[in-house]
């Protein structure tokens, strides 16, 4: 699939399956995560089976974190990447959860204050396409599982490169393509027909889960992500395969 | 498939070990403190996997990565073993046994720190089993330490003069030190005897 063909035209985008008006898809999006946020989390650990736990511990592993470092977790919803990056930082360092959504940023406010972890965390709600933050502020920007409800990626990207610091590194860990045919298909098969029961067994909301399995299809794979970092000015960008392909960490640095 | 995550589990577990156990010590804080800050990797030689240990206030914590850290160190098992002797530590280096890249005043504080690090079971098992129970159950584990230790001490006394006195199948230290002796003589006349006949080879082609 083309990046023409993943973020749509220039006037209207997708949303799942759907060719929606650019500025619609904003609060469409907006609608799904403040119909999801109280059960994020518990919907997280049942449809990966705990396994998005070790995605985060990986993508922690590369980004190399050390102590006195300034993160910004983008997208960064319940702040699981936040509370790893916290403790790691410690407090000569700093990290910065920033979410577009306000129910997903204030759960992720409840439950880092209830771990404890206060000193070094700040909450931004803020667009992944403009960022509100000056020019070369952070050492590592994450973006997990966010990147393909951005409505404008390649913006997104050229923003995320504006505010990382020179020698810093960005770190997309997003739902991509499987690499083996018969996985694709027991995953297809997962996504389409479990996913959704789950979604309205466990949240009372089907739709939603639809669109995480849409959204899932219609983000771009591997190698056009890679080449879409690039084009926003990434340098040695690489990206490692999780659990064949169904998750994919995306790095890149800016010299 | 699951090969990049394995480092990931085992670091989330070490740490779930970890850092209770620091908790139940009531000065590790005070000495957490020093090494605040600080990162320490260790890498055990024939296992592809590189641990990252940050000290924070709030306690330790793991990550498995190649990035540089304050002091890293290559070792196998049995080096690790004696890392808690500093005087070892020259050795061990001249042997090849271990590799120290970076602040050795890193790894000599955080190896003085799990050295020191002493939990007191007793405090958290009592918020449990009570006070009496607890202490009575924290003598019984201590007393059941000892004796494990006891039996294992003298299983070792045992089997080493069972197969050193009664069934000879390993020599005593002062045997192996006497054969070595006696080795070395052997070498040595060996090596007189060696140079005698090369002598005589050399007359008798003078003479001929």
């Amino acid at each position: 699939m083309s990046e023409q063909q993943h973020s749509g035209t220039q006037d209207s985008t997708h949303f799942g399956f759907k060719t929606v008006a650019r500025d619609e898809k904003v609060s469409m999006v907006a609608n799904v995560f403040h119909s999801v946020a109280a059960k994020y989390d518990v919907m997280n650990d049942l449809m990966s089976l705990g396994i998005h736990r070790l995605w985060k511990r990986f993508t922690i592993d590369c980004s190399g974190v050390r102590p006195g470092q300034k993160v910004l977790d983008l997208a960064g919803g319940t702040g699981d990447l936040t509370a790893l990056f916290s403790r790691r930082v410690g407090p000569t360092g700093q990290v910065i959860l920033a979410d577009i959504n306000e129910s997903m940023l204030n759960v992720g406010k409840d439950k880092l204050r209830d771990l404890g972890l206060v000193n070094n965390i700040s909450y931004v709600q803020a667009n992944a396409e403009a960022l509100p933050f000056a020019d070369n502020s952070f050492d590592i920007i994450t973006i997990a599982f966010g990147l393909r409800n951005v409505t404008d990626k390649d913006a997104a990207l050229r923003s995320m490169f504006r505010v990382l610091k020179p020698g810093g590194r960005l770190l997309v860990l997003e739902f991509s393509k499987p690499t083996e045919a018969w996985l694709s298909k027991v995953y297809d098969l997962y996504s389409f027909k479990l996913l959704p029961a789950m979604g309205q067994l466990v949240a009372n909301d089907r739709e939603s889960y639809q669109y995480l399995a849409e959204s899932i299809r219609m983000h771009p794979d591997q190698d056009t992500l890679k080449q879409m970092m690039q084009q926003a000015g990434f340098a040695e960008t690489s990206y490692h395969n999780l659990t064949g392909g169904i998750v994919a960490l995306h790095r890149g640095y800016k010299f | 498939m699951l090969k990049l995550l394995l480092p990931g589990l085992l670091c989330t577990v070490a740490e779930k070990v970890l850092n209770p156990v620091i908790g139940m010590d009531p000065d590790a804080h005070t000495r957490l403190n020093r090494l605040q800050g600080k990162q320490f990797a260790v890498r055990l030689r024939g296992i592809p996997l590189r641990l990252v240990f940050t000290a924070q206030q709030n306690g330790i914590w793991l990550n498995s990565h190649d990035e540089p850290v304050d002091c890293s160190i290559s070792a196998d098992l049995s080096a690790l073993q004696q890392l808690s002797d500093p005087s070892q530590l020259t050795r061990l280096i001249r042997e090849d046994k271990l590799q120290i890249d970076g602040d050795l005043q890193t790894l000599q504080q955080f190896s003085q720190f799990f050295q020191q690090l002493n939990p007191d079971w007793q405090e958290r098992l009592s918020i449990y089993l009570g006070d009496a129970m607890a202490h009575k159950a924290t003598n019984g584990i201590q007393l059941l330490q000892r004796s494990i230790r006891q039996y294992l001490q003298q299983s070792d006394h045992n089997l080493r003069e069972l197969a050193q006195d009664e069934l000879r199948l390993t020599p005593v230290a002062a045997e192996v030190q006497q054969f070595s002796q006696d080795v070395s003589a052997v070498a040595a006349r060996t090596e007189l005897l060696q140079r005698q006949l090369a002598g005589l080879l050399s007359q008798s082609r003078a003479f001929a």
